[in-house]
């Protein structure tokens, strides 16, 4: 092993070895940044299970949590704590801020730990206390946007409560709902003054246990028989989609982009191992003459590789670390701050990925030079194309496979991806393969050598590698900076100027006149339309559960509560697609689905629903199914019952409109009068929704750069192979009269025809991409802008001239005369 | 085997042939072939007529057709290429026209080379003496592309001889070298023969080169002739 790193190190001495060890070093950092940031997020999140609850278990209900139970859990030998948690709204003068309220008795959280600081930027501290009487605790981002401090007065509902401390870590919340809707923490005490719950209040009540298994098991088994779908048990493992999935999504998301860049990298590697292998011959060749076993030789193969895999691997790592850093800063704002420290397995993951690499990209090409015949010293001929045939690329494409597995840890995706990485690298290469060709074509029948285009048509397979290893890395890049936002554009355009900005949910039937005629007063003509909090319960005369359904989304329908409302005729924006509209003289209760709500939980036409409103059950047939416009944002329903079905149930009521800017104070004014109606901003939840949007996509351009990085690998390992001929074409033409300038020149044209090809190219592709993803994912038109196309073929241009330059200076500065002595060997 | 009455180098019946478009060509044919320990033998041939063939056989760099080729009474034939290679290492070195010298290594560790891959001690120490004794010892850290023609084949003769081989094997190894500078390293070749007892076996087409050697064979239609010294 030790004469393996001397030869290493001799080989990075002459610059052999350069452009393999940095594709390895690109292609570890991207696998480990991935690693840290999704390691770190992950423990930031999901880690903490038993903590997300804030208990060992909970039952949830939307009644106001019967005192008996507490007594009841108590007698189980149970721990207990309280929690209610509603939105509601906070002024600051004119300003208004829907925040999430929780009410807590003294003892939450039973787990996990609730972290506090006395100011914003003050130390954190755990504390097992809960907010005074007449005190609140709130999120930072409360302070900032209200422009308040601690010390000063809210108000919430009818009270007045000070702010006493700012909420850091809350063990039961995930990090991406506080941007919405800031906490506001108070004491369950306060709760009753504030005048914010009602009937038909929008309040999710916690009963939360601790205490040991069997007792909690017990308890919440009886709670259950007793209450059926009424309540709802949590437990730490369990079923709770949200979060802790969609990290896990994002982390084998950004694992499969890393692979992007490992794919590009590999490329790189298997272009420079080979033209390396190939310089070795010769020294192989002396080697075994002097004595070199076979085995030696693979000794030595494996060590070398073995310690770039080591070295390279760390050098990554401490790259990829930095990358992560970056990463976490551009993420900041939704992770908050109890991200636990770095670990070490990211370190074990890069070293793998490098080891990985260099064994299947490079090995089988290297491994073949133990069989250079020793007679080569004496026959230069001997030994050729020992390096031809197609088995590095399989291994490679193996390992490239092997390494998607294990990031999508899903065969079924890793197979679909793959096929997808291989499909694109196809076309790329058939449309490069295509123009070259075609090229080669257009200089032949011309009757002239086209200079131009000499670069290229000599040399057209390394040209098109070149042209499909950047076009890569520029196809994602347009994809994720031009096109992405070019969707957003064109969504946004379509949503009319004057669509609802402002929804006001949970108004009390006995506030319906007065919010109606406040609005009005300003113009206003809103519509309000009746709504009633349902649980389903049965499917065609069967109890249905979330227990029935695998997909979380559905699950997730039958766990919580949802809206029901009824109407006489099918609203705008609202098309019956299967089945008839009911009319009016039908007395029979009647329900109309939302298609997509329909066919996620599998109901039809014909099929019988029962519902729970209220303590009382509603069973009717589903007569219809609709398709609805969600984005025109006015105040639509999954489902809809026929008139006279939700007669005598407690009702609230709702409405959406369009509120100018400059007239915000009516929310103000209108929560003053009404404390329990929530005002939902929908502009500013659009806002903070897209800036968590760009916040995410910055992390996967940041890996789409890291690919196009390992692209101008490519380019360089492809300047590099042809090196020695254009050293010495470049001495010949010299030596022929051509100046200095007129052989760079050449190169110039070249570079410039490879970026350019591989710009438009790319451009061209993410553009078709943009087309599809328009019409068929999102049904919206895409707008189709040569600009775009020459954006790309300017900033391949730039690209590739800039990087090829630099790479491909040592060949064009030597003096003929040296070129010449030198040979082309 | 290896008592002073076997021979250095012996080939036995050594025949090559080659497939070619044109039908078989025979390339040796039954040579027959003894070199004792310290001999110093040229052979001599025309372009073609099969010397670096002989040359390769000799050093079990590859295999006759058939015939059998003993290399300090070990028979070469009877082994596989990895034997061979360990055989070789350390009883034998190569001087060659093309030099070929590792150009990424420095003078003083393409010396070294050898004694590295047999995993020797006192690799550095040696190879420095070899180069001084090649004379080279101020520029054991040049690369080979700093060092001149000359210079670069007096690098391999170092190399060659670092590990004392017993016999030395030499193809044409002035053939890129001017007048002068050939002179000098043949030189020094015939006095490593002379001094260190290393048997020295010298293909070329150089007939005064030749002459220098104790015994002269001329390649001719597949076997050896004797030749005048």
């Amino acid at each position: 092993m030790r004469l393996a790193l001397t030869m290493l190190w001799r080989d990075w001495r002459g610059g052999e070895l350069r452009l393999l060890a940095w594709s390895v070093v690109i292609a570890v950092a991207a696998v480990t940044s991935v690693a840290w940031l999704a390691e770190r997020v992950a423990g930031a999140t999901e880690a903490r299970a038993a903590d997300l609850l804030a208990a060992d278990r909970a039952v949830e209900t939307t009644e106001p949590l019967p005192e008996a139970w507490v007594k009841r859990a108590r007698e189980h030998g149970l721990e207990t704590g309280r929690t209610a948690v509603f939105p509601s709204v906070v002024i600051n003068g004119e300003r208004t801020q829907l925040v999430s309220v929780k009410a807590v008795t003294p003892g939450y959280p039973l787990r996990g730990k609730l972290r506090t600081r006395a100011r914003p930027s003050g130390d954190e501290r755990v504390t097992t206390e809960v907010p005074e009487i007449g005190r609140v605790w709130v999120a930072a981002r409360l302070l900032t946007v209200l422009d308040l401090a601690v010390g000063d007065t809210i108000e919430l509902g009818d009270s007045a409560l000070k702010i006493a401390r700012v909420i850091s870590v809350e063990p039961d919340r995930g990090g991406f709902v506080d941007n919405i809707a800031p906490r506001v923490m108070m004491n369950q005490a306060d709760l009753a003054a504030t005048g914010l719950i009602g009937e038909g209040s929008r309040v999710r009540y916690k009963l939360l246990l601790a205490g040991e298994q069997e007792r909690l098991v017990a308890f919440t088994q009886q709670l259950r028989s007793e209450q059926g779908n009424r309540v709802e048990i949590e437990t730490p493992t369990g079923d709770r989609p949200g979060v802790s999935e969609v990290v896990s999504k994002a982390r084998r998301f950004l694992g499969l982009a890393a692979l992007l860049t490992v794919v590009v990298a590999g490329v790189a590697v298997l272009l420079t191992v080979r033209h390396y292998a190939e310089r070795q011959t010769t020294g192989v060749a002396v080697m075994r003459a002097l004595g070199a076993t076979r085995r030696r030789l693979t000794q030595l193969f494996i060590g070398k590789l073995l310690w770039l895999g080591v070295i390279a691997g760390m050098l990554g790592s401490v790259l990829g670390f930095a990358l992560h850093l970056v990463m976490l800063w551009f993420v900041a704002d939704l992770l908050g701050d109890a991200l636990p420290a770095p670990g070490l397995t990211p370190l074990a993951t890069g070293w793998l990925t490098a080891i990985a690499a260099l064994l299947g990209f490079a090995l089988p090409t290297l491994i073949r030079l133990r069989d250079v015949p020793p007679m080569r010293v004496l026959r230069r001929s001997l030994g050729q194309g020992l390096f031809r045939g197609l088995t590095p690329v399989l291994v490679a494409a193996g390992v490239v496979l092997a390494l998607m597995a294990w990031q999508a840890r899903d065969w079924w995706l890793t197979l679909i991806v793959f096929a997808a990485v291989a499909a694109t690298l196809v076309v790329l290469a058939a449309v490069a393969a295509g123009v070259v060709a075609g090229l080669r074509w257009l200089t032949r029948a011309s009757g002239k050598r086209l200079l131009w285009f000499t670069g290229l048509t000599r040399r057209p397979w390394t040209a098109v590698i070149q042209i499909v290893a950047v076009g890569i890395g520029l196809m994602s890049l347009f994809l994720l900076g031009v096109v992405r936002g070019d969707l957003l554009e064109t969504w946004r355009d379509r949503i009319p100027d004057d669509a609802p900005n402002q929804f006001l949910v949970n108004i009390q039937p006995d506030q319906l006149d007065g919010v109606r005629s406040l609005l009005a007063d300003d113009g206003i003509d809103a519509e309000f339309r009746p709504m009633a909090r349902a649980r389903l319960t049965g499917l065609n005369g069967e109890a249905i559960s979330a227990d029935d359904y695998r997909d979380s989304e559905a699950r997730d329908l039958l766990t919580r509560e949802f809206n029901l409302s009824w109407a006489e005729a099918p609203r705008t924006g609202n098309e019956v697609v299967t089945g008839n509209w009911w009319s009016g003289d039908d007395p029979a209760p009647q329900i109309s689905l939302e298609e997509g709500f329909a066919e996620r939980l599998g109901f039809e036409v014909g099929d019988t629903l029962t519902f729970a409103v209220a303590g009382r059950e509603i069973t009717a047939e589903v007569t219809n199914l609709r398709s609805v416009q969600w984005d025109s944002f006015k105040v639509n329903f999954f489902v809809l019952v026929s008139p006279g079905t939700l007669d005598d149930m407690p009702m609230t009521y709702l409405t959406s409109f369009y509120l100018p800017p400059e007239r915000d104070a009516l929310i103000a004014e209108l929560v003053e009068d009404y404390p329990s109606v929530t005002p939902v901003d929908v502009a500013a939840i659009l806002r903070t929704v897209r800036t968590i949007m760009d916040q995410g996509v910055r992390v996967v351009e940041l890996m789409s750069l890291l690919t196009l990085v390992a692209g101008m690998l490519v380019l360089m390992a492809a300047l590099q192979i042809t090196g020695e001929r254009r050293r010495f074409e470049t001495a010949l033409l010299r030596a022929l009269g051509a100046t200095g300038k007129r052989v760079r020149r050449l190169l110039r044209y070249e570079l410039l025809l490879i970026g350019a090809l591989a710009g438009l190219m790319s451009a061209t592709i993410a553009t078709i991409a943009g087309v599809f993803a328009a019409d068929l994912l999102f049904d919206l038109h895409y707008p189709w802008r040569p600009w775009i196309l020459l954006a790309g073929t300017v900033t391949g241009m730039a690209t590739v001239w800039s990087a090829g330059t630099w790479a491909a200076r040592a060949y064009y500065r030597v003096s003929p005369m040296t070129l010449l002595r030198q040979g082309h060997d | 085997m290896n008592d002073s009455s076997t021979p250095a180098l012996q080939a036995e019946a050594l025949s090559m042939h080659f497939s070619s478009p044109q039908g078989t060509i025979r390339l040796l044919a039954s040579l027959e072939l003894s070199i004792a320990a310290g001999e110093s033998v040229a052979i001599l041939g025309t372009s073609g007529s099969g010397k670096s063939t002989l040359l390769g056989l000799l050093a079990g760099l590859d295999l006759p057709t058939s015939g059998r080729v003993s290399l300090a009474g070990y028979d070469m034939t009877a082994m596989g290429e990895d034997e061979r290679a360990q055989l070789r290492a350390g009883r034998v070195g190569f001087v060659f026209q093309a030099f070929h010298l590792l150009p990424g290594l420095t003078a003083l560790e393409n010396v070294m080379l050898p004694g590295e891959l047999a995993g020797s001690d006192g690799v550095r120490a040696a190879a420095t003496q070899a180069l001084e004794r090649v004379g080279l010892g101020a520029r054991a850290g040049h690369y080979p592309a700093q060092l001149s023609g000359g210079e670069q084949q007096r690098a391999a003769m170092a190399r060659a001889i670092v590990s004392q081989p017993s016999v030395l094997f030499a193809d044409e190894p002035t053939g890129n070298l001017d007048h002068a500078t050939g002179g000098y390293v043949i030189d020094q070749l015939f006095e490593m023969n002379r001094i260190d007892g290393m048997t020295l076996v010298l293909v070329t087409h150089d007939p005064t080169l030749a002459a220098r050697c104790q015994r002269v064979l001329q390649l001719e239609d597949g076997v050896l002739v004797a030749s005048a010294p």
